[in-house]
């Protein structure tokens, strides 16, 4: 995809081809939602969750660059401010659970079958 | 707007007033804040407004189901008096983040940015995150905090990268952007496009757990505490819905041929997949989790045959399927903590089976009434509001001329009707020991309510079409 | 022609290669004499006592969360900060635009603010005092007893 032509775009950026960001940007998706998948550790899914957000906030930064647009940028700020939120909410609950349990396999938890 | 800027101040005032010797004052708080906000919610009524920088859009449609969720937000607290009884509770917590939840609701029905739909749910699910875990001691609530936690931030993930490729495509993050894209595009659609509609989608249908995304949502809504459950079933779903449908009729309008057959198909895993496990089911809270399921999916109808009809069509639906799920939600609140009492040994879901029900209608006319009516809604059974629900969603079918779709509803709502219709012979033909159930004033009032509701929308169902 | 990113790709080769070869060398000249001492951890001269990697005390947790909360909120002052000052806005409201995105911000802080006050009222930010436990034993001799036999036998002259 070629960047629209007509918005000034400064060249140091423009070397690295767009493509490169969204195969970097994807590379490290996958493999935020391939450590979701196959570790049993919360604390360690829940990191792979936040390199999947921080995959996200590449592509977006190199988008919002490459269309000199700064709306890309706010977007990172929002997803910034409440990935924050979401890791205090996300540790109280981890560190609410190892309290009961003293564990924090997610294997474990198997309480809840249908 | 204004309900939105009110509610977060009440739920910040709400959090303050927690600190006050009483706890008296809490719940009354809440629901004056609630009904505040519901009356301020219809000052823009026939006026259609863009706010905060044309970030927000207050028209009708956002109005009439920002007044569901609202009121549904408001049966729900107002069945919430039992917290005032247990000693470890923190009600002025919860109602506080119950308030800041209905925030992110509102801002996912009334997006006209991807930032605010992003925040939205966001809000939403972290707050659901938070009261999903509420009951600290319990081990399955904890277990069901967790797993959501997880399964939420995971598709979170996937419906920002959605997001990201779709300003990838676009440019924009405005809907009216991402349409101008898509009705009008200058060189084809970029592979960016649909990859990143299709994601988006996946994260939202999550949310409102359709099949194959539906697998939490059983665990979640069995270890949740009951009331969060009715809570969790009706406001994130109407709000779910909502969003779905201004995103899908807005902005992606112009490539329907490519994303109805992927609904479509969804859909139809999603009523197979919920009906058929519900039936299966022994907990009666468990096959309400799975009944919620099923109703997304003939809640999805209507999206994949988007039409005239459909908006119409998913508001009665998310209304008439949001009242009986709390009245529903409301007797099991009432028959769990009686079967509590009864059995010390409350260490399973005993209390929440079916068994719990047998002789209910008995003793407890009234319980069993508001019980039967609201199974009957939720079976579509004529004369209630579900069944116009169901109408309505078929109609869109037909509109657009998905035989198929309507064929496999038919067939599941048939099934739908044996695992509700259990309810009902267990409380009305079942034998069981039970003593009258005292129920509280303010929650009768909410039951008759959600009852009548149930029954006059069935009877004239013409009534809301005025509306919008 | 090398491009800017070049350079840089330049100075990170250059870097590990110097590191290496400063490495190569002194193992080449130095003399080899292990001891135990020399291969303990160097800790400031401290006796390394233990694992690495502990479990740090609970009481850190709380405090973090609510640091990082409100650490990453601040990020939204950053574009806020862009805005703030733009002379164009500001002469076209006729200073109007300053006073408005001051308020906003002073706003934001504010809930920010009232966020930390209810942290602080509850009592989250309290350190977590421990609790000795005061040891009790069950026994039918009463407690002054000991008191009066310490008084008995102090008094005697030493």
């Amino acid at each position: 995809m070629q960047p629209t032509q007509n918005v000034l775009i400064p060249e140091v950026i423009q070397q690295i081809p767009l493509t490169y960001y969204i195969i970097i940007s994807t590379a490290l998706f996958v493999i935020g939602i391939i450590g979701v998948l196959t570790r049993r550790n919360a604390i360690i899914i829940f990191m792979s969750i936040e390199l999947m957000l921080n995959a996200v906030n590449l592509l977006l930064i190199a988008f919002s660059s490459y269309r000199s647009d700064s709306s890309g940028q706010v977007f990172v700020f929002f997803i910034m401010a409440v990935a924050a939120a979401e890791v205090s909410v996300g540790l109280a609950i981890i560190v609410m659970i190892y309290r009961n349990t003293r564990s924090i396999d997610v294997g474990l938890l198997n309480k809840l079958k249908w | 707007m204004f309900p939105i800027v009110l509610l977060s101040v009440f739920g910040i005032l709400l959090l303050f007033l927690g600190f006050l010797k009483s706890r008296a004052i809490l719940l009354p708080a809440a629901l004056l804040f609630l009904l505040v906000s519901l009356a301020v919610n219809f000052i823009d009524w026939n006026k259609t407004y863009l706010y905060f920088n044309g970030m927000l859009l207050s028209d009708n449609l956002s109005m009439v189901f920002t007044a569901i969720v609202l009121g549904s937000a408001f049966m729900v607290v107002a069945l919430s008096g039992s917290f005032m009884e247990d000693e470890s509770a923190q009600p002025a917590e919860y109602y506080g983040i119950l308030l800041f939840s209905l925030v992110g609701a509102l801002m996912m029905i009334g997006f006209e940015n991807l930032i605010m739909l992003f925040v939205g749910v966001e809000i939403l699910s972290v707050a659901m995150y938070v009261l999903t875990g509420s009951d600290k001691r319990n081990l399955r609530s904890n277990e069901a905090a967790l797993k959501y936690f997880l399964m939420g931030a995971f598709t979170t993930g996937i419906m920002l990268f959605g997001m990201a490729l779709l300003y990838g495509a676009t440019g924009s993050f405005t809907l009216g952007g991402i349409r101008a894209y898509a009705v009008n595009p200058q060189v084809g659609l970029s592979l960016l496009f649909y990859v990143g509609l299709l994601m988006l989608l996946i994260g939202l249908l999550f949310k409102v757990s359709a099949a194959p995304f539906h697998f939490w949502t059983p665990d979640v809504y069995d270890g949740a505490p009951t009331l969060f459950t009715a809570f969790m079933s009706t406001v994130v779903k109407t709000a779910g819905f909502a969003a779905l449908f201004r995103l899908l009729s807005i902005s992606f309008s112009g490539v329907y041929t490519f994303w109805w057959t992927i609904l479509a198909i969804i859909t139809t895993l999603t009523l197979v997949a919920g009906n058929i496990t519900a039936v299966y089911q022994n907990s009666f809270k468990r096959m309400m989790a799975y009944s919620s399921i099923s109703h997304a999916g003939y809640l999805l109808i209507g999206l994949a045959a988007l039409g005239q009809q459909t908006k119409q069509a998913i508001v009665f639906y998310s209304l008439a399927y949001s009242v009986a799920t709390i009245a529903a939600f409301g007797v099991l609140l009432l028959v769990a903590r009686q079967r509590n009492a009864e059995t010390i040994t409350s260490g399973g879901s005993s209390s929440e089976s079916f068994d719990a029900f047998n002789g209910l209608a008995r003793q407890n006319p009234l319980l069993g009434f508001a019980m039967a009516v609201s199974m009957l809604s939720l079976a579509g059974i004529p004369l209630t509001a579900g069944f116009w629900g169901k109408f309505y969603m078929f109609s869109t079918a037909v509109e657009r001329g998905q035989i198929w779709l309507l064929v496999v509803a038919v067939l599941m709502s048939a099934v739908g009707i044996y695992y509700y219709f259990r309810v009902i012979i267990a409380m009305y033909f079942r034998e069981g020991a039970t003593a009258p159930i005292r129920v509280a004033p303010f929650y009768r009032y909410v039951l008759v309510v959600a009852t009548l509701l149930t029954i006059g929308l069935g009877i004239a169902p013409g009534l809301l079409e005025g509306l919008f | 022609m090398l491009t800017d990113f070049g350079i840089i790709l330049l100075f990170i080769l250059a870097a590990f290669a110097f590191i290496g070869i400063v490495l190569f060398v002194a193992r080449l000249l130095r003399p080899n004499r292990p001891n135990e001492e020399k291969n303990s951890t160097y800790e400031s001269g401290e006796e390394p006592v233990g694992n690495a990697n502990i479990q740090f005390n609970i009481r850190y947790y709380v405090v973090a969360l609510v640091f990082v909360l409100f650490d990453v909120e601040l990020v939204f002052l950053f574009p806020w900060a862009t805005v703030f000052g733009q002379v164009r806005l500001i002469n076209e409201t006729n200073g109007s635009w300053g006073w408005f995105a001051l308020t906003e911000a002073f706003l934001f802080v504010g809930i920010l603010g009232l966020g930390l006050a209810y942290v602080w009222a509850k009592g989250y930010l309290d350190w977590v005092k421990p609790q000795p436990k005061i040891p009790r034993v069950d026994t039918n001799v009463p407690a002054d007893l000991y008191q009066r036999v310490n008084d008995k036998y102090s008094h005697s002259k030493p």
